[in-house]
């Protein structure tokens, strides 16, 4: 007989149930490091190490806590509550809740990809993920295991849902008291949520076909103009590729892609072209509610994550039948799981249901295509919309009184009225400017006394920009393959590759989706490593030069300076912060099982590699940046992450928090503050390039590599800020630190400054913080060095 | 110059109290929330203060608001430049620095921060020209981990400052400006 995985039961042992697990020979798993499965306290001596250094800094949104029946109660000025928690403890406490939120979206959406999975394709299906020997670096990392099938994930995501509880328990009144540990539990949830990303994309990418660490990985369509309206219109919103899956299978058997549009909102777009590359891109959450209202959908089909709360609503305004496919969004439609798809079809093209629950995949593909052959002509016939005509504009921006409601309810304050007076008397380029900045919320809509549904009349104004919104992506590759690390590392541990930018979160940007590409355009020319994922991929390729080409067509996408990479959906962030692990493991050797705190050690202060979230909303944002930060990676947000309300900022004036330990004899050495920060906003684009190079300083730096990331330091300053940064000098251990061009003169300011110079020799003799040593290995864990193992 | 000529008395009082309610109306961050005052208040409090620090932000790109940070900073106050404001200043011979918002709202409830010239710390914040809701959730710091005195001299009701202005209009905002910039003793060196 030959046993498989599972339960059975032994005749006339009825009460007896024998689980078998994995069959067969299987090689040991030896953890290489002392932290294997890590528990809530198993990394809390590396989280007190971060937070000694990078302080919390908590800018609350409210004053008060109204968690339990004692409150609500008002904790200004950090007073203490019923329970005794003080504002600095509820901070933490909500910095610990967020991360949990985001942890669990991403790892929610992994087990559901898990189940489906394994039921499609079985636990022993292999996981292929391209050239890597190294597949799964964070889950090696944390759990100190290699897993080889897919049903080695399931005791992963057991892990993390067993520890999310805990996490969640702690936040209960009554628990956790001290912000620290709260902190460190935020830590422990960020790094879970890195864990669940990378099983949910590494599956999905081994069952689905999805690119493999792929550099040429086709380009895809993007933009609200690429679509041909005439055709039936399928929009898929979310981020579940499981659903969609099915019904671009569908479409492929039938040969329909000529005759139906099919398009995403949000991730769920970036896996519809991983999966089948005929697919499109509308864009980030921001464009769900302008796209709808344009009316261009037929058929909506939802999954999880980052839908808006209002898509049945407003879809029900213009008769666009929405199919909600998952569990976690279900918007109290019927559930017609179990009824035939001809049934369902005419109840929605009658209008007799304007949207239904439908959990059966294989229903969801045929139903979907086949309802928007229906539903097109009908809509189209009757030209649904909600933008107004231009009779109705006309009218609509005359109605507006100034009284400036809509600039006081808009995330962005955006100047409305103005844009108003200026399109009465036929000037429509403000509206236009307007269309680029507005985050899409539908906030001014309830604002507006006059009755002015604003967004519809922002949204007809920009027609023109609308139609010429076409851009390209380079569809989601996946990891970056070993080889290609064993190409870059070095250069990223010299420093003689500036660094590694990763353009991460979501479409709240604080001032239009142009500042993206600007950043991006002014970094990967300074030779930057350029990676990006999510809603900031799509976004970095809406925009062309003037030759009509966009970076994602002038920039190729391998993992080497001045190189751009998009990985692929939010989950593909997990690949992001790999990349580090990859570094430190294929260049360095260092082991990677059960390993974390010696990794992230390494990536702090070896790896000049730092996020932007510069429009991060969500809680998963948050999540993923509090997880790059337990692996030493720094991150800056844009300044709406203020609302995040924690943050971790470096002390520069306080020497004592920049020592670190030399591995090699365990002596104490005082560095420059590199990186500065570990989480940060920045106000506007012009403060955040200066910053970005800055933050990839590493102590490790050789000189060459420290001139290089000195120069676009100092240029980047001058050019953006029109001023020499007041740290630059900081940063100079020797004059081959110095930027070649401008030695000289910075030499002389150094002078200046107090530091004595042999000019003759062109040397700097006094001054320095320290000298450069390129055998220097600085660590801040003090059994990794040598006279400490004796 | 500023449009308004020093000791005139005859000139229309204006009213910063009025419209003292957030600029973003969500914006309510507790039981306590500024006390809306008139510019001679902010400015005296200013004149008074021994080492105060003037923060302003990527929106004072305004020439009728960019006369106004520099008569301040004339007038010897030293000027935290936030965001990338530091391009409007740099070459206008006044004590100011760059600093990040985010950080600089953590170093101020720091009181072992030597300050941003190395001198020591402030005890007094004056703040405009900030992005609204930016400013508005970095002095959520102060007001809350720190013994820090923080007056809002910008257009917008900042609930979590400890003195604003209401929401104004931009002629009365500046307006309100040169009053506050008449009560400091050495407002004519600019
Ligand atoms: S829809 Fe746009 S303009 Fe209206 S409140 Fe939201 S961001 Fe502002
Ligand atoms: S709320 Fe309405 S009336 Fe008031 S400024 Fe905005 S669009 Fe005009």
């Amino acid at each position: 007989m030959t046993l498989k995985k599972g339960s059975f039961i032994i005749e006339e042992l009825e009460n007896v149930q024998i689980n078998i697990g994995k069959v067969g020979a299987k090689e040991e798993e030896i953890p290489e490091g002392p932290t294997p499965r890590p528990e809530i306290i198993g990394l809390r001596n590396w989280d007190n190490c971060i937070i000694d250094r990078y302080n919390p800094v908590y800018t609350p949104t409210a004053d008060t806590c109204d968690y339990c029946t004692y409150g609500k109660c008002d904790l200004t000025g950090n007073k203490e509550g019923a329970c005794g928690i003080d504002l600095e403890g509820q901070s933490a406490r909500q910095a610990l809740l967020i991360s949990i939120m985001g942890s669990a979206c991403h790892s929610a959406h992994g087990r559901h990809l898990l189940n489906y999975l394994i039921k499609k394709y079985g636990e022993d299906f292999p996981i292929d993920v391209g050239p890597s020997n190294l597949k799964a670096p964070l889950t090696e990392t944390i759990m100190g295991i290699t897993p080889k099938t897919i049903g080695d994930f399931i005791p992963v995501l057991e892990y993390v849902e067993e520890q999310l509880t805990q996490l969640i328990a702690a936040t209960n009144t009554g628990q956790e008291g001290s912000s620290r540990d709260f902190e460190s539990k935020a830590l422990h949830a960020g790094m879970l949520d890195l864990l669940g990303m990378e099983v949910a994309d590494i599956i999905q990418i081994s069952c689905l076909g999805f690119p493999k660490s792929d550099e040429k990985a086709p380009l895809a369509e993007i933009g609200m103009g690429i679509l041909d309206p005439k055709k039936p219109v399928v929009i898929c919103v979310g981020h579940n590729i499981a659903a969609p899956a099915y019904i671009l299978d569908f479409m492929d058997k039938n040969g329909q892609f000529d005759k139906i549009e099919i398009a995403g909102l949000c991730c769920t777009a970036h896996d519809m072209t991983r999966y089948n590359k005929t697919a499109k891109i509308i864009g980030s959450m921001s464009k769900e509610l302008k796209y709808i209202r344009s009316g261009i959908p037929d058929v909506l089909v939802t999954d999880e994550q980052c839908v808006r709360a209002d898509i049945l609503k407003e879809a029900q305004k213009l008769h666009i039948p929405v199919i909600a496919t998952n569990e976690k969004i279900m918007y109290g439609l019927p559930d017609r799981t179990n009824d035939s798809v001809d049934a369902i079809i005419e109840d929605l093209v009658s209008g007799k249901q304007q949207g239904v629950l439908l959990l059966d995949f294989e229903k969801v593909g045929e139903l979907v295509p086949k309802l928007a052959m229906k539903m097109g002509p009908i809509r189209k016939a009757k030209g649904l919309t909600a933008l107004p005509d231009d009779k109705e504009f006309k009218l609509l921006v005359a109605k507006c009184t100034k009284c400036l409601q809509c600039t006081k309810d808009c995330p962005q304050s955006l100047p409305i009225s103005d844009a108003m007076a200026a399109a009465v008397n036929g000037d429509l380029s403000l509206f236009e400017i307007l269309h680029d900045k507005c985050v899409g919320c539908g906030r001014c809509d309830y604002s507006c006394p006059s009755g002015i549904p604003v967004l519809n009349v922002i949204e007809k104004a920009s027609q023109r920009v609308i139609r010429e919104e076409k851009g390209k992506m380079r569809i989601g590759r996946g990891q970056i393959g070993d080889p290609e690390i064993r190409e870059e590392g070095r250069n990223l541990v010299l420093g003689t590759t500036p660094g590694v930018l990763a353009f991460v979160g979501c479409g709240n940007y604080p001032d239009g989706t142009k500042d993206v590409y600007d950043i991006v355009e002014e970094m990967i020319q300074r030779s930057y490593i350029i990676i990006s994922s999510g809603c900031s991929a799509m976004d970095i390729g809406m925009f062309k030069d003037k030759d009509g080409k966009t970076l994602y067509e002038r920039y190729p996408g391998r993992f080497v300076k001045g190189n751009l990479l998009n990985t692929g959906s939010c989950v593909s962030n997990a690949h992001i912060a790999a990349t580090t692990i990859k570094v430190a493991s294929i260049f360095a050797g260092r082991k990677t099982k059960g390993n974390w705190e010696e990794i992230a050690d390494y990536v702090l202060n070896r790896v000049g590699a730092v996020g932007i979230a510069w429009g991060a909303y969500s809680q998963k944002a948050f999540a993923i940046g509090t997880g790059c930060n337990r692996l030493g990676i720094p991150v800056v947000v844009g300044p709406h992450g203020t609302k995040y309300r924690r943050a971790f900022i470096g002390k520069p004036y306080k020497k004592e928090n920049w020592n670190v330990l030399d591995g090699r004899d365990g002596s104490v050495v005082n560095v420059e503050p590199a990186p500065e920060h570990l989480m940060i906003t920045a106000e506007t684009k012009n403060e955040v390039m200066p910053l970005l190079a800055k933050l990839c300083f590493r102590p490790s730096d050789n000189s060459l590599g420290r001139a290089i990331k000195l120069t676009h330091y100092i240029e980047l300053s001058e050019k953006y800020m029109k001023k020499l940064p007041d740290d630059w000098h900081i940063y100079v251990r020797s004059e081959a630190d110095l930027p070649v061009a401008k030695r000289e003169p910075l030499m002389k300011l150094l002078e200046e400054k107090g530091w004595k110079i042999d000019w003759e020799k062109k040397k700097i003799i006094e001054g320095p913080l320290r000298k450069v040593d390129v055998s220097f290995q600085p660590t801040n864990v003090s059994r990794l060095c040598k006279e400490a193992k004796k | 110059m500023t449009p308004k000529a020093s000791g005139k008395q005859e000139e229309k009082i204006i009213d910063t109290t009025r419209q003292a309610v957030p600029f973003n109306t969500g914006n309510i961050p507790g039981p306590k929330m500024a006390r809306a005052v008139m510019p001679a208040i902010s400015g005296k409090m200013l004149a008074k203060a021994k080492r105060p620090i003037l923060i302003v932000g990527s929106e004072i790109d305004d020439p009728d608001v960019l006369e106004r940070v520099v008569a301040l900073g004339k007038a010897g106050i030293q000027i935290a430049s936030v965001g990338d404001s530091y391009k409007y200043l740099g070459d206008k011979g006044l004590d100011a620095h760059y600093v990040n918002m985010h950080a600089l709202a953590s170093y101020l409830c720091d009181p072992e921060w030597p300050g941003l010239d190395g001198k020591g710390g402030y005890d007094l914040v004056v703040f405009f020209g900030i992005t609204y809701y930016y400013a508005s959730q970095a002095i959520s710091a102060l007001k809350n981990f720190s013994r820090m005195k923080v007056i809002s001299i910008d257009k917008y009701y900042h609930p979590n400052a400890d003195m604003s202005f209401g929401n104004l209009r931009k002629d009365v905002f500046i307006e309100a400006l040169d009053e506050v910039i008449e009560q400091l003793p050495n407002k004519n060196s600019r």
